[in-house]
């Protein structure tokens, strides 16, 4: 087996809002990473992935707040470790984040390169401004990006330029695991290609060893990553391989999700698109039980009632109900 | 760098018709205030003269001398001919002084009231402003009501509020002049103590006014800056929250440093009240006599003194801020 780049355990992390509100956007997560390999996090909007990836980075500011769980990044427990041994240490050299809309990512006074120069001198303090130049020349290049942009500001460069400018920047120290959150979407066709292959790129020429890729787009996710996670109101409800997730999913949600949407390839063309009725649980006081119950057509009484726990069914494929593989294909058969 | 030569003279244009118009109206407008000052100056000259004839007679040598008895656009002609000798002829209140002399006595008076309190409030008032977004808390919650109250305070109230608290309540400071009336300016330690307990009232008067306008938008715009992506980027990049601060106040002080110029700029009638309220020997004090004693080429040097001030800040911060900023760069490139 691969070595495990990121491990992640019962991860709980809430928001405070400013009226002393909690929001419980990430709720006892587990996963885990491999060496070489892509995990894709996919779920509607709110449903807490964007928090998931703040959370994974182990540093922590308000308004949100580390709870309970492990981050482990391999083989080194970085939860619980003093916040500024996190981030001259781990931030930005095991661990980057490619944030949300990455084009406003960037200082709009500030040249590329001295922002990477202020990146490295965080965590490498006696680097030189020639050293740092020529790591920043030739990480470009080789990730096709030409590097005359070092020497321009933000609002110099086009919306798609500044997309993998800032993905560039994110992993000029080579970290172990890189967190993209939506990095393609807001952009346009060619672009989010350009940027797809970008993050391919990364892998193969192993300037990071596993990622994380967040989206909202499944198709998109199901052509990028190895493994799929789906997410529903701050809790994991199904984890599988990319084509089993989208294919043949387990979950009421994933099963709802995947029947909304449209994946090119498998000649799917006289599926009827179904939307999933109801609007998730407010995330300040998240139900007991199962949190999909209320829109579940197949929901029993129990469901609401009782805490529901993760089902494994081996070949690294889990999910949260309380019916067993056989009789949710059952249903889904009678449906 | 050729979008920018363009942005240059294009700024350049606009600053030469704004100077025209305001040259014309700077000889106009007081031109066409009621009352005949001409007519002032020769009864406070021929009082108790009885001979009519005499009167006259001075009143014909002095509208000569002044240029009065000539059309309004005659006059206009002769003026800018002058005005480019530098000649702002005599002042009509001061006669026999000479308009130039008037406002080289009282200028320094005011730059060297005006400028530092501009500076000083605005590095305090931005530095509060900075400190409220960053802190929160508490000081937060002090420095922002106090900063509203005191930028909303009319200048003359500001004025009169410390000339009677710690002038004449208190009194640690005098409450009027540029220095001592008894005292004769010379370079004596007696005199150079004056004038500094003289600045003392009229300064932070306008000081405490321009912190608390400074505080406000400072505050505003960091907060603002604080919350922009770029922030949690850099964190998450293993950047120190020190130098994070840094990028903050720097992107925050941008759209200050035009509040500055202005108020460099605007600096004479900005706080003219402080000098009148407490008679400081400054610009302001004698725009204000100007003006009462109808002294045509005394307010319209005076006003245009400001005008070029304005103007020039104006364009020297248009043409500076390409250079720090460079999104207004890029846009005027386009
Ligand atoms: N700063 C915040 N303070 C309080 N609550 C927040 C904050 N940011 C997000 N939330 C809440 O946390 C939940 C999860 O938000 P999050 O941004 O992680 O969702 P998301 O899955 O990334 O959505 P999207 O697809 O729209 O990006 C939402 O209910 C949101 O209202
Ligand atoms: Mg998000």
């Amino acid at each position: 087996m691969a070595k495990v780049m990121l491990e992640v355990r019962e991860l709980t992390t809430k928001y405070i809002t400013r009226f002393r509100e909690d929001v419980y956007a990430v709720d006892h997560v587990s996963l885990k990473v491999e060496e070489g390999k892509s995990l894709g996090i996919a779920g509607e909007s709110g449903c807490g992935k964007s928090t998931l990836a703040l959370s994974l980075m182990g540093y922590y500011f308000p308004p949100l707040h580390y709870t309970s769980g492990e981050i482990i990044i391999d083989g080194h427990t970085i939860s619980g470790m003093n916040a500024d041994d996190v981030r001259r240490s781990i931030l930005g050299k095991e661990i980057a984040y490619i944030p949300q809309a990455a084009m406003n990512a960037l200082n709009p006074t500030q040249k590329i390169i001295h922002f990477i120069e202020d990146v490295i001198q965080a965590h490498n303090p006696k680097t030189t401004k020639k050293e740092i130049y020529e790591l920043a020349r030739e990480r470009f290049e080789l990730l096709g990006l030409p590097a005359s942009v070092l020497q321009r500001y933000p609002v110099e460069l086009s919306g798609g330029m500044k997309q993998r400018t800032v993905i560039a920047v994110s992993v000029i120290l080579g970290p172990k695991v890189l967190i993209a959150d939506e990095p393609s979407s807001a952009l346009d066709v060619t672009s989010q290609k350009m940027v797809i292959k970008m993050l391919r790129d990364l892998m193969e020429k192993g300037i990071i060893k596993s990622m994380i890729f967040i989206t909202h787009e499944l198709p998109l996710l199901y052509n990028v990553t190895d493994d799929i996670m789906v997410m529903y109101a701050g809790q994991i409800v199904e984890k599988a391989g990319a084509h089993k997730a989208v294919f043949d999913p387990l979950h009421p949600y994933s099963k709802g999700l995947m029947g909304s949407i449209i994946v090119p390839e498998q000649g799917l063309r006289n599926v009827k698109l179904t939307a999933i009725p109801g609007v998730p649980p407010n995330l300040k006081k998240p139900p007991s039980g199962c949190r999909f119950a209320e829109r579940c057509q197949y929901a029993k009484p129990e469901c609401k009632a009782i805490s529901i726990g993760m089902r494994d069914v081996g070949e690294g494929r889990t999910y949260r109900c309380i019916f067993t593989e056989q009789e949710l294909r059952e249903v889904y058969k009678n449906a | 760098m050729k979008g920018y030569r363009k942005y240059f003279l294009n700024k350049l244009g606009w600053f030469a018709i704004t100077f025209v118009f305001a040259f014309l109206l700077n000889f106009i407008l007081p031109r066409l205030m009621p009352g005949d000052p001409v007519a002032a100056i020769v009864s406070r000259l021929a009082q108790g003269m009885s001979n009519t004839s005499g009167v006259q007679a001075i009143y014909q040598q002095y509208s000569d001398l002044f240029g009065t008895n000539k059309s309004l656009l005659e006059q206009f002609f002769i003026y800018i001919q002058n005005v480019a000798h530098g000649d702002f002829g005599f002042s009509f209140s001061q006669y026999p002084r000479t308009v130039a002399d008037v406002i080289k006595a009282s200028i320094w008076w005011t730059i060297a009231l005006q400028f530092p309190a501009i500076i000083v409030g605005w590095l305090i008032g931005n530095t509060l402003g900075a400190l409220a977004a960053y802190l929160k808390g508490g000081f937060d919650k002090v420095l922002m009501p106090v900063s509203i109250f005191v930028s909303n305070f009319p200048a003359f109230g500001m004025a009169v509020f410390f000339m009677v608290i710690f002038g004449v309540n208190l009194k640690w400071f005098p409450t009027s002049g540029g220095y001592g009336f008894d005292l004769i300016p010379s370079f004596s330690w007696n005199f150079i103590w004056s004038v500094i307990v003289h600045y003392q009232l009229p300064f932070w008067s306008i000081v405490v006014i321009a912190i608390g306008g400074q505080a406000i938008g400072m505050r505003s715009m960091s907060i603002y800056e604080l919350n922009a992506d770029y922030v949690k980027y850099s964190r998450f990049m293993g950047i120190k929250d020190r130098k994070i601060v840094g990028y903050v106040f720097r992107n925050a002080m941008l759209p200050q440093v035009t509040g500055l110029a202005l108020s460099i700029g605007t600096m004479v009638g900005g706080a003219l009240v402080a000098e009148i309220v407490f008679s400081y020997p400054g610009l302001g004090t004698t725009l204000l006599r100007a003006i009462l004693g109808q002294d045509y080429p005394l307010i319209s040097a005076s006003t245009l003194i400001v005008t070029v001030m304005v103007l020039v800040a104006n364009f020297i911060i248009e043409i500076l801020y390409g250079f720090i900023d460079p999104r207004i760069k890029a846009v005027q490139s386009d």
